[in-house]
Protein backbone atom coordinates (compact mmCIF):
# COMPACT_ATOMS: atom_id res chain seq x y z
CA UNK A 1 0.00 0.00 0.00
CA UNK A 2 1.36 3.37 -0.92
CA UNK A 3 0.27 6.44 1.01
CA UNK A 4 1.25 8.73 -1.85
CA UNK A 5 -2.03 7.49 -3.32
CA UNK A 6 -3.84 8.46 -0.12
CA UNK A 7 -7.41 9.53 -0.88
CA UNK A 8 -9.20 11.39 1.90
CA UNK A 9 -12.56 9.97 2.86
CA UNK A 10 -15.67 11.94 3.75
CA UNK A 11 -14.70 15.07 1.85
CA UNK A 12 -17.18 17.93 2.41
CA UNK A 13 -19.68 18.45 -0.41
CA UNK A 14 -21.07 21.91 -1.16
CA UNK A 15 -24.77 22.37 -0.44
CA UNK A 16 -27.28 25.21 -0.40
CA UNK A 17 -28.81 25.85 3.01
CA UNK A 18 -31.92 27.87 3.72
CA UNK A 19 -31.62 29.57 7.14
CA UNK A 20 -34.15 30.91 9.59
CA UNK A 21 -33.88 34.26 11.29
CA UNK A 22 -31.52 32.95 13.97
CA UNK A 23 -29.09 31.46 11.44
CA UNK A 24 -30.15 27.84 11.92
CA UNK A 25 -30.82 25.66 8.85
CA UNK A 26 -34.37 25.03 7.71
CA UNK A 27 -33.60 22.97 4.61
CA UNK A 28 -30.69 21.64 2.59
CA UNK A 29 -30.39 21.49 -1.18
CA UNK A 30 -27.63 19.74 -3.12
CA UNK A 31 -26.26 16.43 -4.33
CA UNK A 32 -26.41 13.95 -1.51
CA UNK A 33 -24.28 11.29 -3.09
CA UNK A 34 -20.76 11.16 -4.43
CA UNK A 35 -20.79 10.52 -8.14
CA UNK A 36 -17.94 9.01 -10.20
CA UNK A 37 -16.76 11.66 -12.65
CA UNK A 38 -17.27 9.48 -15.74
CA UNK A 39 -21.03 9.22 -15.11
CA UNK A 40 -23.56 11.97 -15.53
CA UNK A 41 -25.50 13.16 -12.53
CA UNK A 42 -28.64 11.68 -14.07
CA UNK A 43 -26.97 8.24 -14.48
CA UNK A 44 -25.51 8.35 -11.07
CA UNK A 45 -28.75 9.04 -9.36
CA UNK A 46 -30.66 6.61 -11.50
CA UNK A 47 -32.87 9.40 -12.79
CA UNK A 48 -33.35 10.95 -9.36
CA UNK A 49 -31.49 14.15 -10.21
CA UNK A 50 -34.52 16.32 -9.67
CA UNK A 51 -35.29 14.80 -6.29
CA UNK A 52 -31.64 15.29 -5.13
CA UNK A 53 -31.92 18.98 -5.89
CA UNK A 54 -35.17 19.67 -4.13
CA UNK A 55 -34.83 21.15 -0.64
CA UNK A 56 -34.67 18.59 2.15
CA UNK A 57 -36.21 19.96 5.35
CA UNK A 58 -34.14 19.79 8.52
CA UNK A 59 -36.18 17.87 11.08
CA UNK A 60 -34.01 18.50 14.11
CA UNK A 61 -30.71 19.99 15.16
CA UNK A 62 -28.81 17.74 17.53
CA UNK A 63 -25.68 19.73 18.25
CA UNK A 64 -23.91 22.93 17.25
CA UNK A 65 -20.18 23.61 17.66
CA UNK A 66 -17.44 25.73 16.22
CA UNK A 67 -13.91 24.93 15.06
CA UNK A 68 -11.20 27.57 14.70
CA UNK A 69 -7.88 26.06 13.75
CA UNK A 70 -4.66 26.38 11.79
CA UNK A 71 -4.54 30.14 12.21
CA UNK A 72 -0.81 29.88 11.55
CA UNK A 73 -1.23 28.83 7.90
CA UNK A 74 -4.62 28.72 6.14
CA UNK A 75 -7.07 29.67 8.89
CA UNK A 76 -10.00 27.30 9.32
CA UNK A 77 -13.13 28.70 10.87
CA UNK A 78 -16.28 26.59 10.74
CA UNK A 79 -19.66 26.44 12.42
CA UNK A 80 -20.81 22.83 12.56
CA UNK A 81 -24.35 21.51 13.00
CA UNK A 82 -25.26 17.89 13.46
CA UNK A 83 -28.76 17.56 11.98
CA UNK A 84 -31.40 15.02 11.05
CA UNK A 85 -32.96 15.52 7.60
CA UNK A 86 -36.43 14.53 6.55
CA UNK A 87 -36.42 10.77 6.02
CA UNK A 88 -34.15 10.25 9.02
CA UNK A 89 -30.78 10.88 7.41
CA UNK A 90 -28.18 11.95 9.96
CA UNK A 91 -25.54 14.38 8.61
CA UNK A 92 -23.17 17.14 9.62
CA UNK A 93 -23.49 20.56 8.00
CA UNK A 94 -20.92 23.28 8.38
CA UNK A 95 -20.63 26.88 7.36
CA UNK A 96 -17.20 28.07 6.29
CA UNK A 97 -17.08 31.35 8.22
CA UNK A 98 -14.33 32.70 5.95
CA UNK A 99 -16.35 32.36 2.74
CA UNK A 100 -19.96 31.88 3.91
CA UNK A 101 -20.28 28.62 1.92
CA UNK A 102 -22.11 25.59 3.33
CA UNK A 103 -20.94 21.97 3.16
CA UNK A 104 -22.28 18.59 4.15
CA UNK A 105 -20.45 15.52 5.52
CA UNK A 106 -21.33 12.11 6.85
CA UNK A 107 -20.88 11.57 10.54
CA UNK B 1 -13.43 -41.66 1.32
CA UNK B 2 -14.14 -44.69 3.39
CA UNK B 3 -11.97 -47.30 4.92
CA UNK B 4 -9.93 -47.85 8.02
CA UNK B 5 -7.04 -45.51 8.69
CA UNK B 6 -3.73 -47.29 8.87
CA UNK B 7 -0.66 -45.98 10.58
CA UNK B 8 2.57 -47.47 9.38
CA UNK B 9 5.25 -48.56 11.85
CA UNK B 10 7.44 -45.48 11.31
CA UNK B 11 4.58 -43.34 12.57
CA UNK B 12 4.45 -45.34 15.77
CA UNK B 13 8.23 -45.39 16.08
CA UNK B 14 8.32 -41.61 15.82
CA UNK B 15 5.87 -41.08 18.68
CA UNK B 16 7.39 -39.89 21.93
CA UNK B 17 10.66 -38.74 20.40
CA UNK B 18 9.82 -35.05 20.34
CA UNK B 19 11.92 -34.19 23.41
CA UNK B 20 15.22 -35.49 22.13
CA UNK B 21 17.59 -32.55 22.32
CA UNK B 22 21.11 -31.61 21.30
CA UNK B 23 23.15 -29.18 23.38
CA UNK B 24 26.16 -26.99 22.76
CA UNK B 25 27.79 -24.52 25.17
CA UNK B 26 29.77 -22.70 22.50
CA UNK B 27 27.34 -20.58 20.57
CA UNK B 28 27.16 -18.27 17.61
CA UNK B 29 24.32 -15.75 17.61
CA UNK B 30 23.16 -14.71 14.16
CA UNK B 31 21.00 -11.61 14.31
CA UNK B 32 19.05 -9.81 11.58
CA UNK B 33 17.63 -6.75 13.33
CA UNK B 34 15.02 -5.96 10.63
CA UNK B 35 14.16 -9.38 9.26
CA UNK B 36 10.49 -8.67 8.45
CA UNK B 37 11.33 -5.42 6.70
CA UNK B 38 14.02 -7.20 4.71
CA UNK B 39 11.50 -9.85 3.61
CA UNK B 40 9.12 -7.12 2.46
CA UNK B 41 11.81 -5.22 0.56
CA UNK B 42 12.65 -8.42 -1.26
CA UNK B 43 9.05 -8.69 -2.42
CA UNK B 44 8.67 -4.97 -3.18
CA UNK B 45 12.05 -4.01 -4.61
CA UNK B 46 10.67 -0.61 -5.72
CA UNK B 47 10.34 0.33 -2.04
CA UNK B 48 14.03 -0.17 -1.26
CA UNK B 49 14.85 3.49 -1.91
CA UNK B 50 11.71 4.90 -0.29
CA UNK B 51 10.86 5.41 3.40
CA UNK B 52 9.05 2.23 4.35
CA UNK B 53 7.52 0.71 7.50
CA UNK B 54 5.92 -2.62 8.35
CA UNK B 55 2.81 -2.47 10.52
CA UNK B 56 2.57 -4.55 13.69
CA UNK B 57 0.80 -7.88 13.22
CA UNK B 58 -1.21 -7.59 16.43
CA UNK B 59 -2.08 -3.88 16.04
CA UNK B 60 -2.15 -2.64 12.47
CA UNK B 61 -2.41 0.98 13.63
CA UNK B 62 1.16 0.91 14.92
CA UNK B 63 4.51 0.58 13.17
CA UNK B 64 6.70 -2.43 13.86
CA UNK B 65 9.84 -2.13 11.73
CA UNK B 66 11.04 1.03 10.04
CA UNK B 67 13.55 1.52 7.21
CA UNK B 68 16.63 3.74 7.74
CA UNK B 69 15.30 6.45 5.39
CA UNK B 70 12.04 6.58 7.39
CA UNK B 71 14.04 6.81 10.63
CA UNK B 72 15.88 9.79 9.23
CA UNK B 73 12.49 11.47 8.77
CA UNK B 74 11.78 10.92 12.48
CA UNK B 75 9.58 7.81 12.13
CA UNK B 76 10.13 5.25 14.89
CA UNK B 77 8.82 1.75 15.67
CA UNK B 78 5.74 1.84 17.92
CA UNK B 79 4.41 5.10 16.44
CA UNK B 80 0.84 5.22 15.20
CA UNK B 81 0.22 5.42 11.46
CA UNK B 82 -1.15 8.96 11.81
CA UNK B 83 1.95 10.16 13.70
CA UNK B 84 4.23 8.54 11.14
CA UNK B 85 2.41 9.99 8.13
CA UNK B 86 2.44 13.37 9.81
CA UNK B 87 6.23 13.18 10.00
CA UNK B 88 6.80 11.53 6.64
CA UNK B 89 3.91 11.94 4.16
CA UNK B 90 5.58 9.74 1.51
CA UNK B 91 6.01 6.82 3.94
CA UNK B 92 5.10 3.45 2.41
CA UNK B 93 3.21 1.19 4.79
CA UNK B 94 3.09 -2.58 4.53
CA UNK B 95 0.85 -4.93 6.44
CA UNK B 96 2.74 -7.64 8.34
CA UNK B 97 2.77 -11.11 6.80
CA UNK B 98 4.15 -13.33 9.61
CA UNK B 99 3.62 -16.58 7.74
CA UNK B 100 5.82 -15.37 4.87
CA UNK B 101 8.51 -14.17 7.29
CA UNK B 102 8.45 -17.54 9.05
CA UNK B 103 8.86 -19.35 5.73
CA UNK B 104 11.84 -17.19 4.84
CA UNK B 105 13.34 -17.72 8.27
CA UNK B 106 12.87 -21.48 7.95
CA UNK B 107 14.85 -21.33 4.71
CA UNK B 108 17.68 -19.68 6.59
CA UNK B 109 17.53 -22.34 9.33
CA UNK B 110 17.68 -24.98 6.62
CA UNK B 111 20.94 -23.69 5.16
CA UNK B 112 22.40 -23.21 8.65
CA UNK B 113 21.74 -26.86 9.44
CA UNK B 114 24.54 -27.59 6.95
CA UNK B 115 26.95 -25.84 9.33
CA UNK B 116 25.81 -27.42 12.61
CA UNK B 117 23.10 -29.85 13.72
CA UNK B 118 22.44 -27.75 16.83
CA UNK B 119 20.22 -24.86 15.78
CA UNK B 120 17.98 -22.93 18.15
CA UNK B 121 15.76 -20.21 16.69
CA UNK B 122 15.10 -17.62 19.40
CA UNK B 123 12.78 -15.24 17.57
CA UNK B 124 12.23 -14.03 14.05
CA UNK B 125 15.64 -12.91 12.77
CA UNK B 126 17.67 -14.29 15.71
CA UNK B 127 19.08 -17.78 15.81
CA UNK B 128 21.74 -19.54 17.87
CA UNK B 129 24.07 -22.05 16.28
CA UNK B 130 25.82 -24.55 18.54
CA UNK B 131 29.48 -24.98 17.56
CA UNK B 132 30.77 -27.45 20.19
CA UNK B 133 33.12 -29.91 18.53
CA UNK B 134 33.13 -28.19 15.16
CA UNK B 135 36.80 -27.14 15.29
CA UNK B 136 38.05 -30.24 13.44
CA UNK B 137 35.44 -29.62 10.75
CA UNK B 138 35.39 -25.83 10.33
CA UNK B 139 38.53 -24.68 12.21
CA UNK B 140 39.02 -21.84 14.71
CA UNK B 141 36.19 -19.61 15.93
CA UNK B 142 37.14 -17.06 13.25
CA UNK B 143 36.86 -19.75 10.60
CA UNK B 144 33.56 -20.99 12.05
CA UNK B 145 32.16 -17.48 11.88
CA UNK B 146 33.48 -17.08 8.33
CA UNK B 147 31.76 -20.35 7.41
CA UNK B 148 28.45 -19.06 8.81
CA UNK B 149 28.88 -15.74 7.00
CA UNK B 150 29.50 -17.62 3.78
CA UNK B 151 26.41 -19.76 4.36
CA UNK B 152 24.29 -16.70 5.03
CA UNK B 153 25.68 -15.05 1.88
CA UNK B 154 24.66 -18.14 -0.11
CA UNK B 155 21.18 -17.92 1.40
CA UNK B 156 20.98 -14.24 0.55
CA UNK B 157 21.95 -14.95 -3.05
CA UNK B 158 19.28 -17.64 -3.24
CA UNK B 159 16.67 -15.39 -1.68
CA UNK B 160 17.58 -12.06 -3.22
CA UNK B 161 18.77 -13.24 -6.61
CA UNK B 162 20.62 -11.24 -9.18
CA UNK B 163 20.29 -7.50 -9.59
CA UNK B 164 18.31 -6.77 -6.42
CA UNK B 165 19.50 -4.15 -4.00
CA UNK B 166 18.02 -5.23 -0.67
CA UNK B 167 20.77 -6.91 1.33
CA UNK B 168 19.97 -7.50 4.98
CA UNK B 169 22.35 -6.43 7.68
CA UNK B 170 23.64 -9.34 9.76
CA UNK B 171 25.36 -9.23 13.14
CA UNK B 172 27.31 -12.20 14.48
CA UNK B 173 28.57 -12.96 17.97
CA UNK B 174 30.63 -15.96 19.13
CA UNK B 175 31.01 -16.92 22.79
CA UNK B 176 30.39 -19.49 25.49
CA UNK B 177 26.67 -19.55 26.21
CA UNK B 178 23.81 -17.94 24.37
CA UNK B 179 23.89 -14.80 26.49
CA UNK B 180 27.52 -14.03 25.70
CA UNK B 181 26.96 -14.76 22.00
CA UNK B 182 23.88 -12.51 21.93
CA UNK B 183 25.63 -9.61 23.67
CA UNK B 184 28.59 -10.04 21.31
CA UNK B 185 26.21 -9.91 18.33
CA UNK B 186 24.66 -6.68 19.60
CA UNK B 187 28.16 -5.20 19.80
CA UNK B 188 29.15 -6.35 16.30
CA UNK B 189 29.17 -3.89 13.44
CA UNK B 190 26.89 -4.70 10.51
CA UNK B 191 28.10 -7.75 8.58
CA UNK B 192 30.92 -8.28 11.08
CA UNK B 193 31.43 -10.61 14.02
CA UNK B 194 32.60 -10.18 17.61
CA UNK B 195 34.35 -13.22 19.10
CA UNK B 196 34.61 -13.44 22.88
CA UNK B 197 37.13 -15.96 24.15
CA UNK B 198 36.46 -17.81 27.41
CA UNK B 199 39.26 -15.85 29.14
CA UNK B 200 37.51 -12.54 28.40
CA UNK B 201 33.92 -13.68 28.82
CA UNK B 202 33.22 -12.51 32.36
CA UNK B 203 35.05 -9.22 31.85
CA UNK B 204 33.19 -8.60 28.59
CA UNK B 205 29.71 -9.24 29.98
CA UNK B 206 30.43 -7.21 33.14
CA UNK B 207 31.30 -4.15 31.05
CA UNK B 208 27.96 -4.14 29.23
CA UNK B 209 25.06 -1.77 30.01
CA UNK B 210 21.97 -3.33 31.57
CA UNK B 211 20.12 -2.55 28.32
CA UNK B 212 21.52 -5.83 26.94
CA UNK B 213 19.25 -7.73 29.35
CA UNK B 214 15.89 -8.60 27.83
CA UNK B 215 13.71 -7.36 30.66
CA UNK B 216 10.49 -5.43 30.88
CA UNK B 217 10.71 -1.61 30.97
CA UNK B 218 9.49 -1.49 34.58
CA UNK B 219 12.32 -3.68 35.85
CA UNK B 220 14.77 -1.74 33.73
CA UNK B 221 13.58 1.51 35.31
CA UNK B 222 13.87 0.07 38.83
CA UNK B 223 17.44 -1.09 38.18
CA UNK B 224 18.28 2.32 36.80
CA UNK B 225 16.77 4.06 39.85
CA UNK B 226 18.92 1.83 42.08
CA UNK B 227 22.00 3.13 40.25
CA UNK B 228 22.62 -0.16 38.43
CA UNK B 229 23.74 0.90 34.99
CA UNK B 230 26.14 -1.89 34.02
CA UNK B 231 26.13 -5.64 34.52
CA UNK B 232 29.20 -5.26 36.77
CA UNK B 233 27.05 -3.10 39.12
CA UNK B 234 24.49 -5.90 39.26
CA UNK B 235 27.10 -8.64 39.74
CA UNK B 236 28.66 -6.73 42.64
CA UNK B 237 25.43 -6.94 44.67
CA UNK B 238 24.82 -9.99 46.89
CA UNK B 239 22.83 -12.61 45.02
CA UNK B 240 20.31 -12.88 47.84
CA UNK B 241 19.62 -9.13 47.79
CA UNK B 242 18.90 -9.19 44.04
CA UNK B 243 16.70 -12.26 44.47
CA UNK B 244 14.71 -10.66 47.28
CA UNK B 245 14.09 -7.55 45.14
CA UNK B 246 13.40 -9.13 41.78
CA UNK B 247 12.54 -12.77 42.53
CA UNK B 248 13.53 -15.67 40.28
CA UNK B 249 14.09 -13.37 37.33
CA UNK B 250 16.49 -11.30 39.46
CA UNK B 251 18.48 -14.40 40.39
CA UNK B 252 18.76 -15.41 36.76
CA UNK B 253 19.89 -11.93 35.71
CA UNK B 254 22.44 -11.84 38.51
CA UNK B 255 23.82 -15.22 37.40
CA UNK B 256 24.13 -14.01 33.79
CA UNK B 257 25.74 -10.72 34.85
CA UNK B 258 28.25 -12.52 37.10
CA UNK B 259 29.02 -15.11 34.45
CA UNK B 260 27.95 -17.91 36.80
CA UNK B 261 25.75 -19.67 34.30
CA UNK B 262 26.28 -20.66 30.73
CA UNK B 263 23.05 -21.17 28.84
CA UNK B 264 23.62 -23.76 26.13
CA UNK B 265 22.17 -23.78 22.66
CA UNK B 266 19.46 -26.42 22.65
CA UNK B 267 18.74 -27.97 19.29
CA UNK B 268 16.23 -30.67 18.54
CA UNK B 269 16.87 -33.85 16.71
CA UNK B 270 15.15 -33.88 13.35
CA UNK B 271 12.00 -36.01 13.64
CA UNK B 272 11.66 -39.42 12.08
CA UNK B 273 9.60 -39.31 8.91
CA UNK B 274 5.88 -38.93 9.63
CA UNK B 275 3.60 -41.24 7.70
CA UNK B 276 -0.17 -41.25 7.33
CA UNK B 277 -1.82 -43.96 5.23
CA UNK B 278 -5.22 -45.29 4.32
CA UNK B 279 -6.52 -48.63 2.99
CA UNK B 280 -9.41 -48.36 0.58
CA UNK B 281 -11.97 -51.18 1.00
CA UNK B 282 -12.49 -51.04 -2.77
CA UNK B 283 -9.57 -50.05 -5.01
CA UNK B 284 -9.86 -46.43 -6.20
CA UNK B 285 -8.93 -45.29 -9.69
CA UNK B 286 -10.67 -41.90 -9.66
CA UNK B 287 -8.04 -39.13 -9.52
CA UNK B 288 -10.36 -36.67 -7.83
CA UNK B 289 -10.92 -39.13 -5.01
CA UNK B 290 -7.19 -39.81 -4.71
CA UNK B 291 -6.50 -36.06 -4.58
CA UNK B 292 -9.11 -35.71 -1.84
CA UNK B 293 -7.51 -38.58 0.07
CA UNK B 294 -4.11 -36.85 -0.23
CA UNK B 295 -5.62 -33.73 1.36
CA UNK B 296 -6.98 -35.72 4.28
CA UNK B 297 -3.74 -37.63 4.83
CA UNK B 298 -1.66 -34.43 4.77
CA UNK B 299 -4.00 -32.84 7.31
CA UNK B 300 -3.67 -35.89 9.55
CA UNK B 301 0.13 -35.98 9.28
CA UNK B 302 0.31 -32.25 10.08
CA UNK B 303 -1.62 -32.89 13.31
CA UNK B 304 0.97 -35.41 14.50
CA UNK B 305 2.50 -34.19 17.79
CA UNK B 306 5.98 -34.94 16.51
CA UNK B 307 5.47 -32.33 13.78
CA UNK B 308 4.91 -29.44 16.24
CA UNK B 309 7.64 -26.85 15.84
CA UNK B 310 8.76 -28.20 12.49
CA UNK B 311 8.03 -27.19 8.93
CA UNK B 312 7.98 -29.60 6.04
CA UNK B 313 10.08 -29.30 2.93
CA UNK B 314 10.25 -32.86 1.67
CA UNK B 315 7.14 -34.97 1.11
CA UNK B 316 6.28 -38.08 -0.82
CA UNK B 317 3.11 -39.94 -1.73
CA UNK B 318 3.08 -43.65 -2.39
CA UNK B 319 0.45 -46.22 -3.29
CA UNK B 320 0.04 -49.97 -3.52
CA UNK B 321 -1.97 -50.84 -6.62
CA UNK B 322 -4.37 -53.71 -7.11
CA UNK B 323 -1.94 -55.69 -9.28
CA UNK B 324 0.65 -55.55 -6.52
CA UNK B 325 2.71 -52.85 -8.24
CA UNK B 326 3.69 -49.71 -6.39
CA UNK B 327 3.55 -46.01 -7.26
CA UNK B 328 5.50 -43.17 -5.68
CA UNK B 329 6.15 -39.46 -6.23
CA UNK B 330 8.51 -37.34 -4.13
CA UNK B 331 8.53 -33.56 -3.96
CA UNK B 332 10.90 -31.01 -2.45
CA UNK B 333 8.91 -27.91 -1.56
CA UNK B 334 10.14 -24.51 -2.65
CA UNK B 335 9.71 -23.07 0.86
CA UNK B 336 9.43 -25.06 4.07
CA UNK B 337 5.81 -24.88 5.17
CA UNK B 338 3.19 -26.21 7.55
CA UNK B 339 0.38 -25.16 5.21
CA UNK B 340 -1.77 -28.03 3.96
CA UNK B 341 -2.46 -26.34 0.64
CA UNK B 342 1.22 -25.69 -0.11
CA UNK B 343 2.11 -29.30 0.62
CA UNK B 344 -0.79 -30.80 -1.31
CA UNK B 345 -0.55 -28.79 -4.52
CA UNK B 346 2.77 -30.16 -5.89
CA UNK B 347 1.69 -33.71 -5.00
CA UNK B 348 -1.57 -33.24 -6.89
CA UNK B 349 0.31 -31.89 -9.91
CA UNK B 350 2.50 -34.99 -9.88
CA UNK B 351 -0.59 -37.16 -9.45
CA UNK B 352 -2.00 -35.63 -12.63
CA UNK B 353 1.28 -35.88 -14.56
CA UNK B 354 2.21 -39.43 -13.56
CA UNK B 355 -0.88 -41.10 -12.13
CA UNK B 356 -0.96 -44.67 -10.81
CA UNK B 357 -1.46 -47.13 -13.66
CA UNK B 358 -4.05 -49.22 -11.78
CA UNK B 359 -6.61 -48.73 -9.06
CA UNK B 360 -5.10 -47.93 -5.66
CA UNK B 361 -5.58 -50.18 -2.63
CA UNK B 362 -3.42 -48.26 -0.12
CA UNK B 363 -2.37 -44.61 -0.27
CA UNK B 364 0.27 -43.06 2.03
CA UNK B 365 1.75 -39.61 2.55
CA UNK B 366 5.15 -39.31 4.20
CA UNK B 367 6.85 -36.14 5.43
CA UNK B 368 10.49 -36.87 4.84
CA UNK B 369 12.40 -33.65 5.49
CA UNK B 370 11.87 -31.05 8.20
CA UNK B 371 13.08 -27.58 9.16
CA UNK B 372 12.63 -25.87 12.51
CA UNK B 373 10.09 -23.04 12.59
CA UNK B 374 10.33 -20.23 15.12
CA UNK B 375 8.42 -20.93 18.32
CA UNK B 376 7.01 -17.41 18.18
CA UNK B 377 5.44 -18.00 14.79
CA UNK B 378 4.37 -21.52 15.54
CA UNK B 379 2.18 -19.85 18.13
CA UNK B 380 0.93 -17.60 15.38
CA UNK B 381 0.20 -20.58 13.17
CA UNK B 382 -1.75 -22.24 15.97
CA UNK B 383 -3.93 -19.20 16.35
CA UNK B 384 -7.00 -19.91 14.27
CA UNK B 385 -7.87 -16.28 13.59
CA UNK B 386 -4.40 -15.45 12.43
CA UNK B 387 -4.29 -18.48 10.18
CA UNK B 388 -7.66 -17.56 8.73
CA UNK B 389 -6.42 -14.02 8.17
CA UNK B 390 -3.30 -15.30 6.44
CA UNK B 391 -5.47 -17.53 4.26
CA UNK B 392 -7.73 -14.61 3.34
CA UNK B 393 -4.71 -12.50 2.47
CA UNK B 394 -3.38 -15.24 0.23
CA UNK B 395 -6.73 -15.46 -1.56
CA UNK B 396 -6.86 -11.66 -1.90
CA UNK B 397 -3.33 -11.59 -3.29
CA UNK B 398 -4.26 -14.11 -5.95
CA UNK B 399 -7.42 -12.18 -6.84
CA UNK B 400 -5.49 -8.90 -7.04
CA UNK B 401 -2.87 -10.46 -9.32
CA UNK B 402 -5.60 -11.63 -11.66
CA UNK B 403 -7.39 -8.27 -11.68
CA UNK B 404 -4.12 -6.42 -12.30
CA UNK B 405 -3.20 -8.73 -15.14
CA UNK B 406 -6.41 -7.67 -16.81
CA UNK B 407 -6.97 -4.05 -15.78
CA UNK B 408 -3.48 -2.90 -14.62
CA UNK B 409 -4.98 -1.38 -11.45
CA UNK B 410 -6.70 -3.61 -8.94
CA UNK B 411 -9.15 -0.91 -7.85
CA UNK B 412 -9.04 -2.35 -4.33
CA UNK B 413 -8.58 0.04 -1.47
CA UNK B 414 -8.25 -0.14 2.27
CA UNK B 415 -9.45 2.36 4.85
CA UNK B 416 -6.74 3.60 7.22
CA UNK B 417 -6.90 5.91 10.16
CA UNK B 418 -4.93 9.06 9.46
CA UNK B 419 -5.93 11.46 12.24
CA UNK B 420 -8.77 9.57 13.94
CA UNK B 421 -9.31 12.29 16.55
CA UNK B 422 -9.13 15.29 14.22
CA UNK B 423 -11.90 17.85 14.64
CA UNK B 424 -12.06 18.06 10.83
CA UNK B 425 -13.99 14.98 9.73
CA UNK B 426 -12.32 14.71 6.30
CA UNK B 427 -8.93 14.23 7.94
CA UNK B 428 -9.82 11.23 10.05
CA UNK B 429 -9.74 8.42 7.50
CA UNK B 430 -8.36 7.85 4.03
CA UNK B 431 -8.30 5.24 1.32
CA UNK B 432 -5.06 3.73 0.17
CA UNK B 433 -4.51 1.19 -2.53
CA UNK B 434 -4.62 -2.30 -1.11
CA UNK B 435 -1.38 -4.02 -2.01
CA UNK B 436 -0.73 -6.99 0.27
Amino acid sequence: MTPNKLQPLNLPRPVQVCLDGTGLPLSVTGSHTVVPPHRSAHDRNGGKEASEHRPRPVVSIIEVWRVDDEWWRQPISRRYLEVVLEGGRHVVLYEDLNTGDWFMQRI
Amino acid sequence: MTGAAKQLPRWERGAGTADRTLRSELAVCLWFPQFALHCELQRHSDLAVRPTAVLAAEDSRRLWQVSPSARRAGVKPGMTVSQAIGLCPCLSLLEADPVHYDEQFSNLLLVLSDVSPVIEPAELGRVYIGVDGLEPLHGSPEQQVAMIQQTVATWQQMEIGQGEISTPVVHLGWGRGKFTAWVAATRARPDEAVIISEAKRVEFTASQPIAVLRIDPDMHRRLWQLGIKRLSDLARLPEIAVTSQFGTMGRRLWSLAAGKVVDPVVGREIPEPIVAAIDFPNPVADRGMLAHALDRLIARALRHPQRTGWRIFGVQASARQENGASWMVAVTLRDPTADRYHIAEPLKVRLTQTPPTRAVETLAVEFTRFVRGTDELQLFARDANSSARAGRQRALRTAIREIRARYIHSGLYQIVEVQPHSRLLERRYALIEYDP
